[in-house]
């Protein structure tokens, strides 16, 4: 009797459990991976601001707030002072923009929340990418579509490799686009 | 050091065995040259015995295993409960307000001028989102064309030194309390109104901008009873005022200086002890100049001749050196003049019976190189300059002029662009009065701006004692120092790269000077200070007062004399931005000479004893850079001792005292003495002691505290034959030993089949002009055996990148360095670090010497990663992290790194550099760690921590923004668009960079040059970088 339930164990409910343990751990990992790497994140913003409404629906230029995009490194999170170009006359009365007004006058730091983020030891250049003529919607996503923004494309290392490695395919709208560098310093150093 | 424990024998056999050896035998210290059995067997193996022991634990931080693994499990079972939005990515936060100058990510560069010593160098300040973060020369500085000195670019740590002070100090009873500037600068105020008859003295280094000295001469009518004292350590003084004795005639239109000399000129240089491409008299153009003389691309060749008493950097770059103790260079140049009266030279001066013959025969000096030094002279008149040491007395001076009078070299005077100077310096009698009357009580108020003369001066003058004596002490400081310490109120000034202001060194242009950040602390500028005190009212200080007065001063004073077209502001805002303003301001040089000036000079009569001499510290000047732990680490150009000075002393006199390196030796001089450890200096003269001052700093604050030994002790008021050098100095072993430091001999060549190493593999490769004149490829041997790769062969067809370093132009002056340490994010290690080999720098200078120690030559080499296309660390690192780039790149990837340090074993030329510790953290109580230290980053470099390798990266950052800036542009990136951090400090232009495959680059050339070779050409490893084979340019008489 005794033997045969231990006989039981090791023929049938060690396996079944190992395989229900390493199924689940291989479906949440997989399921999860998007989540993982951030795809999806869409955080709260201190202020409600909208890109479907300024980018989209009035068609303002990326690059009328996003000014370093061509010339730096980073696309440049715009200064409050640009939203008040505009924001000194326009729809004042929004309390989403009396509240934009406040950190203006008090010369108060707006802190965003950060979306989109490679690691410290990854040196990203947007100007080199948006110089080759790739458009901001190949790894941002349709922003203009966005009505709160959230992150659409992973942004690891394998990605990155994805599209350096076939860019062609990956980049149909630009017709003499080369494969990007794939040597270790193009990004760390 | 284990000179004793070797037969006497052997070693003379070994001595007569190298004379006869026509070989030269490279050795780079004595433990090598005597292949002294302790040091072969540390060197057998790639580390240093104990390099991965000895893990002091007090040392470290306390964090134990044990913590650490508490603390994790504990954080882990908190972050599982407290289950944190682990996607949050933190905040991004802009700009409130747009500075209209300023895209986050991309530099701004602005012109201004270098105030660390009164050269006044032209800058170009690189400022990254509003903070500077590396000096530069201005390439449109007439004097110093892009270039500054190994203290410029170290300079930008003194604004983030942490140990800045930070607001007023006011001292009561004996102690320091943090003040206000208000109260300060009332109470001070009330003094200066009140001080009746009694003196006001301020006490200064040398005043070079204009505005500041008007500052002063109206501080001096506010209060007439001022008076200025300004000094330097190692000035001119002794040149200068033979100068003025010698062209008598030009002291009233203001040339009272001596002129820089036009070296590119010079077909033959005769240097006296002159130290002129290694001491800080207008350095950075002495050394381009001398170099333009160097060109094997051109095939210019000048010759330099130095006779001096201990090797120098000048020493080490000569075609002829000859040893020769300092108090005999008047009678050698008598000796010579003597020679070449003989030839028909006719100059008017006795040699008091000096003859070279005789003269060459008591000081053992060779003949025949006499002979053609004297012939050269003759021959090149008008083209050769005869130029000797700032810290030799007058008389030689004045021999040395008439000497290149009659000679007519005269015309190497450079009369476009005369020094001039602002206030003249005061001398020993005037610093002697200045005690005196504190000491009778008649000073009531002294005042220190940002000098230190408690430290400086002589301790025979007793100016700590006599400053006891003055009612009120002020002193306007960027560090305390030892003056500062004795002071009732000490107030912190602005860093140069917090200042406005202007220069004028040279006729024919001003410099201007602007600020690039605003002051990171309470501090002021010291022109503003005297401003308020000059209004009398401490209310009327506004942070723009100086700017504006500035401002107003060159409306009126300067603009107006300049016939500029422009309206002023314009013209202001043009020329910050140019840095420089030009004049047409001319002094024109004399041309008769007062040949009665040289009447008086009978030759010096010979001291039995040591002469002494004090010599500036290369790296720390007269000590001011003390705090700066770049400086102090920064490899001595001749001795390569860190953290330290020593007395150099030749190996016979070592020899003759029984003294090895290390030991301490008291040095008296007169009745001053000190104990320091003496450094046996192949190529010193016999009994002469040469001492660097600027350490031995009582308070030098965290890291430049007693550091070294204090060579002031030293210093005599009278009785020697210049403030710098002292005959019939005593020098006698005492008990003890001190170990020196030096980042020479840590990577050295062992006994045995690998001897000699560095002549037999071709690491260093020499010859004479005149072989190369014959023969230009007369180094290159039949090709040995190459040893099959294991890499493959790949041909780059693009850009790929290559360096080549010119080791004519090298001068070992160890500018490099620094600016590498700056550019690339080096930490500072300490002394006890270096010593076991963990030093941190990425490119270093191999100084190797060869012939006998008592007249070496010596050969420099500029070392850094060689980026060989079949990389031997490549192959052996088991997690990738070395690689290599379709450009030719040897790449290190930190975050890939475990930290076998496999590849740094693999590595034929040692370059490769291991973080044993996060050296931030480990030296001097996280010194480095602060978080002001943060912003002297350069934020394109990542900071390395623990446990990774890192290396020379040919300035990859500087690669990738050129690559982006070309993409921008829509171009391909070319190898001349890149330069990176040592190329553009070297001085001399020794490091070029660039496309190995273009050959329409200027840099193809150096690549392809017929004198290039690799370093360990045999290995076949292919190394990107080219060495041009130095050559000596020793005339035909002795090829």
């Amino acid at each position: 009797m005794k033997k045969s339930y231990l006989d039981y164990i090791l023929r049938n409910r060690l396996p079944v459990t190992i395989f229900v343990a390493i199924a689940a751990f291989a479906l949440t990992y997989f399921a999860s991976s998007a989540e993982r790497d951030g795809v999806g994140y869409t955080p709260d913003q201190p202020i409600n601001y909208s890109h479907r409404l300024h980018a989209g629906d009035m068609k303002i230029d990326c690059q009328y707030c996003h000014i370093g995009v061509e010339k730096s490194h980073h696309a440049i999170v715009p200064a409050v002072s640009t939203c008040m170009n505009c924001h000194t006359v326009a729809r004042k009365d929004r309390p989403e923009i009396i509240k934009l007004t406040e950190y203006y006058v008090e010369n108060k730091p707006l802190q965003w929340k950060r979306i989109h983020k490679v690691p410290d030891f990854a040196y990203f250049n947007h100007s080199v990418h948006v110089n080759k003529g790739i458009d901001c919607v190949s790894c941002h996503g349709e922003i203009k579509q966005m009505e709160k923004v959230g992150q659409m494309q992973s942004f690891t290392m394998n990605s990155c490799l994805n599209c350096h490695r076939d860019a062609h395919n990956r980049l149909p709208y630009l017709e003499k686009v080369k494969d990007g560098p794939e040597n270790c310093w193009a990004c760390h150093r | 050091m284990q000179l004793k424990g070797i037969n006497q024998e052997r070693r003379m056999a070994e001595d007569q065995n190298i004379l006869n050896n026509p070989d030269p035998n490279y050795w780079q210290s004595f433990e090598e040259f005597y292949k002294s059995p302790d040091f072969l067997k540390t060197h057998e193996d790639e580390f240093k015995e104990g390099v991965t022991e000895n893990f002091d634990s007090s040392g470290m931080s306390s964090f134990s295993r044990r913590k650490f693994l508490a603390l994790l499990g504990a954080s882990a079972a908190l972050a599982g409960t407290a289950c944190s939005d682990y996607r949050d990515k933190g905040e991004i936060i802009p700009y409130n307000k747009m500075p209209e100058e300023i895209t986050p990510g991309k530099a701004n560069y602005y012109a201004s001028t270098c105030t660390c010593c009164a050269d006044a160098c032209g800058l170009l300040i690189k400022t990254r989102e509003g903070r500077p973060i590396k000096l530069d020369g201005n390439p449109d500085h007439p004097v110093t064309k892009g270039k500054i000195c190994a203290q410029g670019h170290a300079s930008i740590m003194n604004l983030y030194d942490p140990d800045r002070l930070k607001n007023p100090k006011k001292k009561n009873e004996g102690r320091f309390f943090e003040y206000n500037w208000k109260s300060a600068n009332d109470e001070i105020i009330v003094d200066l109104m009140n001080i009746g008859d009694k003196e006001i003295a301020i006490v200064t280094h040398k005043i070079i901008s204009p505005t500041t000295k008007k500052i002063l001469d109206e501080f001096v009518s506010k209060y007439p009873t001022s008076k200025i004292y300004s000094y330097e350590v190692f000035d001119n003084s002794a040149r200068n005022s033979a100068w003025k004795k010698c062209y008598p005639a030009n002291e009233a239109n203001g040339a009272g200086e001596f002129p820089a000399i036009k070296w590119n000129d010079a077909k033959i240089i005769l240097s006296l002890d002159g130290d002129f491409l290694g001491e800080s008299h207008n350095l950075v153009e002495n050394a381009r100049l001398f170099a333009e003389g160097r060109d094997v691309v051109n095939k210019k060749f000048n010759r330099l001749y130095v006779v001096e008493g201990n090797l120098t950097i000048t020493g080490m770059n000569a075609d002829y050196r000859m040893r020769l103790r300092s108090d005999l260079h008047l009678n050698f140049l008598l000796s010579l003049i003597d020679a070449l009266n003989k030839k028909g030279a006719n100059i008017p001066i006795s040699s008091g019976g000096l003859t070279l013959e005789k003269f060459a025969n008591e000081n053992k000096l060779d003949k025949q190189e006499l002979a053609s030094l004297v012939s050269d002279l003759w021959r090149n008149r008008g083209k050769s300059i005869v130029y000797a040491g700032s810290h030799l007395p007058e008389d030689v001076h004045i021999a040395v002029n008439l000497l290149n009078h009659s000679l007519g070299n005269n015309i190497l005077y450079n009369s476009d662009s005369v020094p001039v100077s602002m206030i003249p310096l005061s001398s020993t009698s005037d610093f002697e009065k200045l005690i005196s009357s504190m000491n009778s009580g008649k000073v009531a108020v002294a005042i220190h701006i940002n000098s230190n003369p408690v430290y400086h001066l002589s301790h025979d003058l007793g100016y700590s004692e006599a400053l006891k004596k003055v009612k009120n002490v002020i002193s306007l400081v960027e560090l305390e120092n030892e003056t500062s310490e004795l002071s009732n109120y000490v107030l912190p000034i602005n860093n140069q790269l917090e200042s406005w202001g202007d220069a004028k060194t040279r006729t024919g242009f001003y410099s201007l000077q602007q600020p690039v950040i605003s002051p990171l602390y309470d501090s002021r500028q010291t022109e503003n200070i005297f401003l308020t005190w000059i209004s009398g009212n401490s209310a009327s200080y506004s942070e723009s007062s100086y700017h504006q007065y500035l401002m107003n001063n060159w409306e009126k004073n300067i603009y107006s004399s300049l016939n500029s077209r422009l309206e002023f502001k314009r013209f202001w805002y043009n020329s910050l931005h140019d840095g420089v303003v030009y004049s047409n301001d001319k002094i024109s040089l004399p041309d008769s000479f007062n040949f009665e000036s040289s009447d008086h000079i009978r030759p010096a009569p010979i001291s039995k004893n040591f002469t002494l001499q004090i010599k500036e510290s290369y790296a720390l000047g007269d000590g001011r850079f003390a705090n700066n732990g770049w400086l102090q680490e920064l490899p001595h150009p001749v001795t390569k001792i860190v953290w330290d000075n020593c007395a150099s002393i030749s190996p016979t006199t070592a020899n003759e005292l029984g003294l090895k390196s290390n030991d301490l030796v008291e040095i008296s001089n007169g009745k001053n003495s000190l104990k320091i450890p003496v450094f046996i200096q192949p190529g010193s003269s016999d009994n002469f002691i040469t001492i660097e001052s600027g350490y031995g700093r009582r308070n030098g604050v965290t890291v430049g505290t007693v550091i070294g030994f204090d060579a002031t002790d030293l210093l005599k008021t009278s009785g020697g034959l210049s403030p710098w050098l002292y005959t019939d100095v005593q020098l006698k072993k005492v008990e003890g030993e001190y170990k020196l430091v030096t980042a020479q001999t840590v990577y050295a060549f062992n006994e045995g089949l690998t001897a000699d190493l560095p002549n037999k593999r071709g690491i260093i490769r020499e010859g004479t002009v005149e072989q190369y004149l014959k023969n230009p490829d007369f180094y290159r041997t039949d090709k040995k055996h190459e040893p099959e790769s294991v890499n493959p062969d790949i041909t780059y067809t693009g850009l790929k990148w290559g360096m080549s370093i010119d080791m004519n132009k090298c001068l070992g002056c160890s500018e490099c360095v620094i600016a590498c340490n700056v550019e690339n994010n080096i930490p500072v290690v300490g002394k006890e670090q270096t010593d076991k080999g963990r030093e941190m720098h990425w490119i270093r200078i191999d100084r190797y010497y060869s012939g006998t120690p008592e007249d070496p030559k010596v050969s420099n080499q500029v070392m850094v990663c060689q980026h060989c296309d079949h990389a031997p660390c490549e192959n052996v690192c088991p997690v990738v992290a070395t690689t290599h780039s379709s450009e030719g790149l040897n790449q290190m990837v930190y975050n890939r790194c475990v930290g076998t340090r496999y590849c740094s074993n693999n590595c034929p030329y040692k370059v490769r550099r291991f973080n044993y510790f996060n050296f931030r953290d480990h030296f001097k109580d996280s010194y480095q760690e602060s978080p002001v230290f943060a912003l002297l980053h350069n934020p394109e470099v990542t900071v390395r921590s623990r446990g990774v390798m890192e290396k020379c990266t040919f300035c990859i950052q500087r690669i990738s923004e050129a690559r982006s800036d070309a993409t921008r542009e829509k171009r391909d990136l070319k190898g001349s668009d890149v330069k990176t951090a040592c190329q553009e400090a070297c001085i001399t232009n020794a490091i070029q960079f660039g496309d190995i495959n273009n050959k329409d680059e200027e840099f193809y050339s150096y690549r392809n040059n017929e004198l290039g070779y690799y370093v360990l050409e045999e290995l076949n490893v292919r190394p990107n970088v080219t060495y041009i084979a130095r050559l000596r340019n020793t005339s035909t008489e002795k090829a």
